[in-house]
């Protein structure tokens, strides 16, 4: 087994085929920031074995919906089933914005790399933002 | 910075973005050599981080049994970093490791003198492994 560090590596009765499970995922996350100027919610969704994830962004005069897409989906480690992060790219045309997602005590910390495709000389930017998931509790 | 500009998100119209400094703020808060602060890591040893110019280049020195194993060097892309962290913003990086069997995405950043790595490893082989996620801690050497 190729391994580029030891973590990359399963034994043998470690590596299957069960299925992933997403459920640690799965829901309604809303920002911690009530004032964010970027994400305001996301929804995960289970459709045929697959993450599905719906954006809302912030803008000026409400929520913009940047529709849904398929989520890569990734492990807490490499012999592990339990999904605990994904990744996935959304391409607006004038702008690609990839979304890099991990959770960590509960809540998903989200990374953005946004790239700049027009003709606006807007610099490429990294933010993170917090979510946490709406469980109708207390 | 005012509309003509499309925006899928309110953060796209951040002044900061039209201000070329932006994409340079303080980069030489990452560049250097960077040690695991976890001396068990069966991850990541050491990172070397260059700066050439506008581009910076990026080493990955993983564990292994015996010793450790050098990864690709890759340049990294060079991200404007709109996080306030303790007034201490600096550039982030974007890097992509590609092994043939398996693909590393990574983030790296500074938070108070600590670079963060976050990476999403792809396997691409059938060794039946689980894509995975990671994150690790690093100090600067020098």
């Amino acid at each position: 087994m190729q391994f580029s560090q030891i973590c990359d590596r399963v034994e043998a009765e470690a590596a299957g085929a069960d299925p992933a499970d997403v459920s640690a995922l799965a829901g309604v996350w809303l920002n911690s920031n009530p004032d964010t100027n970027g994400i305001a919610r996301m929804v995960l969704s289970e459709a045929g074995g697959k993450l599905v994830l719906q954006v809302y962004g912030v803008g000026p005069e409400g929520l913009i919906d940047w529709g849904t897409t398929d989520v890569n989906i990734f492990a807490a480690s490499a012999s592990s089933r339990s999904v605990t992060g994904f990744t996935c790219i959304y391409d607006f045309g004038f702008a690609e914005t990839q979304l890099q997602a991990m959770i960590l005590k509960g809540l998903i910390v989200l990374a953005q790399l946004h790239t700049f495709k027009d003709e606006s000389r807007r610099v490429d930017y990294f933010v993170r933002e917090y979510f946490a998931l709406a469980h109708g509790r207390y | 910075m005012r509309q003509p500009f499309q925006f899928t998100q309110s953060g796209h119209l951040n002044p900061a973005l039209t201000d070329p400094a932006s994409r340079t703020l303080h980069a030489d808060k990452l560049t250097g050599r960077w040690l695991n602060t976890n001396r068990q890591t069966q991850g990541i040893a050491a990172i070397n981080i260059e700066q050439d110019g506008e581009k910076f280049i990026v080493s990955v020195a993983g564990v292994g049994d015996d010793g450790h194993i050098e990864w690709p060097r890759t340049e990294a892309r060079v991200l404007a970093n709109l996080e306030e962290e303790a007034g201490q913003r600096a550039v982030a990086l974007a890097a992509v490791f590609d092994f043939g069997f398996m693909r590393a995405e990574t983030y790296l950043r500074v938070n108070k003198g600590v670079l963060v790595i976050v990476l999403f490893n792809t396997f691409r082989d059938d060794a039946g492994r689980s894509n995975y996620v990671n994150r690790e801690f690093f100090y600067r050497q020098d």
